[in-house]
């Protein structure tokens, strides 16, 4: 079964004009690492939340096409039992947090509490998610008292431990500080070791580069590449949609360093040294 | 860093672990039975010397001292005004700068100074003693809507963190050359640029927590389950057959006895 299945999705805010997503249809296998990126009103968080049901259910407006989520219909399903299968993390750190809730500990059983689980099970997963995601010396903490990386990481854990199959990501680094994005990518990154599906919205396109297996290029509303993230930091026209590619990326196209047999260029640092020391490769 | 708007005091003590229902039940026949069933001063008295032995010890009663000290100034100008001027006045009690207090009414100023600290002590008892969290899950338990539930549990978290917000926002207005500090006029036309951050910041918050507790099944249909479920005492049944049996003699004592 696959994880994700988007068909001719098209979706239009109240009292709007433009299609905030037009035509868009991808499919995501389970485990997979999507990284979406495109410039400001590419439809990107608009996409995310169509894949958890705010779209069309909290926002309301014109929707056309079909979302299945785990072998979920979103249309047909409300935004309080797709969370059993998809769980989404927003850009600010703060409004996630429930402000119920005292404790850190708490704070992630909210979503536990709300789905009707026995207290075992419910410390257990806590435990679990705290431990994952390194809170849980900061189990009874207030909430509000985090910082901003760890606070992002409690909003992760929260959704975690409900234990969904995808998980979006909406630029979940975009207001923290170096120190707590890294936070952040390491938490994602075990997530995804852990079998879980991510579908991350990111502009930081050196850790895109380096996590995603395939990259969602977007414009206004359309999907325009979906592929491997060579292939898409390789388009030429990559800079006429707004995004910058990888540093590294740059960098080869300048050198003109890319493999010969795809035509592609390297992504990571990695991937230019090991094109870098194979001669017969470079071009 | 904005903390929650508890005034909860953690203590080892059977006060703290008592069913938050019947400290809330106890609020109930601390006002009811001096107000209405048996409205004699010395039944408010025994009232407020009951919540002070509770209070103290529950090892709270340092913080219910500023509670005390901002009614005091409510008490004074109670005991002023009905001293002075109660309608009823007739014999004089007491001369002081040449102002005459009458008994009856410094007799009535005492009656309602019991019954505000009557019920002042009773509810500190509650909130001084009582996790909020379990106060309000102890509400839902018993039929609340877990939204009105939420409502009141994220108000002592949330208005903290809207007076940071306003500080925050106050303190950019203030980079940009606003003057917010000097007379009244000034304080007042710093008002407008704040207001409108202040409340599009707060609406956009709630839309994005809305959200944010939709993703994790707030709407959710079936039962809600809790993670902290509280052991019930014995001690909780006795007071609460206590509390009940002393409404009923007193009941009993207002139409027969007295």
């Amino acid at each position: 079964m696959k994880a994700v299945v988007v068909e001719n999705l098209k979706y239009r805010y109240p009292s709007t004009e433009r299609l905030a997503l037009d035509s868009v249809s991808f499919e995501v296998e389970q485990g997979e690492f999507i990284g979406i990126i495109g410039k400001n009103l590419a439809g990107k968080s608009t996409l995310c939340e169509a894949l958890v049901g705010l779209v069309p259910h909290f926002y309301k407006g014109a929707y056309g096409g079909r979302v299945v989520v785990d072998g979920v219909e979103v249309l047909s399903s409300d935004v309080s039992e797709l969370a059993r299968h998809i769980g989404i993390v927003f850009q600010n750190p703060f409004t996630q947090v429930t402000a119920a809730k005292l404790t850190v500990y708490e704070e992630v059983a909210f979503g536990l509490e709300n789905f009707g689980f026995e207290r075992s099970e419910m410390v257990d997963r806590i435990d679990y998610v705290l431990k994952l995601l390194g809170l849980y010396e900061y189990k009874d903490r207030n909430p509000f008292e985090l910082s901003g990386g760890q606070m992002q990481r409690l909003a992760i854990a929260s959704i975690i431990a409900m234990k969904p199959s995808i998980i979006v990501l909406d630029e979940p680094t975009s207001q923290l500080d170096p120190l707590g994005s890294e936070e952040v990518f390491k938490a994602v990154q075990s997530l995804s070791k852990e079998g879980i599906t991510i579908i991350m919205v990111e502009q930081k396109m050196e850790k895109i580069a380096q996590y995603a297996d395939k990259v969602m290029l977007m414009n206004e509303g359309r999907v325009i590449d979906f592929g491997a993230p060579e292939k898409v930091f390789s388009r030429s026209d990559l800079e006429t949609y707004g995004v910058e590619p990888p540093v590294f990326t740059s960098i080869a196209k300048r050198l003109n360093i890319k493999d010969n047999d795809t035509g592609l260029y390297p992504v990571t640092l990695e991937q230019m040294r090991r094109l870098m020391i194979s001669e017969p490769h470079r071009s | 860093m904005a903390r929650a708007l508890s005034l909860y005091v953690e203590a080892d003590t059977f006060v703290q672990k008592l069913d938050p229902m019947v400290k809330l039940l106890y609020i109930l026949i601390a006002i009811l039975i001096p107000f209405v069933i048996l409205p004699f001063r010395w039944v408010g008295a025994v009232f407020i010397l009951l919540s002070c032995v509770l209070l103290l010890y529950a090892k709270v009663f340092p913080r219910v001292l500023p509670l005390l000290g901002f009614s005091f100034l409510i008490l004074i100008s109670i005991v002023i005004i009905q001293g002075l001027f109660m309608p009823g006045n007739k014999t004089p009690a007491v001369e002081i700068f040449g102002l005459t207090f009458y008994k009856e009414g410094l007799l009535y100023a005492l009656t309602l100074c019991i019954r505000v600290l009557d019920v002042l002590l009773a509810f500190a008892l509650l909130v001084l003693t009582t996790r909020p969290s379990d106060l309000i899950q102890s509400l839902v338990k018993r039929g609340l809507s877990p939204r009105f539930g939420y409502v009141l549990s994220s108000a002592l978290q949330v208005i903290p963190q809207m007076m940071s917000q306003v500080d925050s926002i106050m303190d950019a207005q203030r980079s940009r050359g606003l003057e917010t500090e000097g007379s009244l006029w000034v304080r007042l036309k710093a008002f407008i640029p704040l207001i409108g951050p202040v409340v599009m910041s707060s609406l956009l918050e709630t839309r994005e927590r809305a959200m944010a507790l939709e993703v994790r099944g707030f709407s959710a249909s079936g039962k809600k389950t809790f993670l902290y479920e509280r052991e019930p005492l014995v001690l909780d049944k006795i007071l609460q057959w206590a509390l009940i049996a002393s409404l009923v003699i007193s009941l009993v004592a207002r139409f027969t006895v007295l």
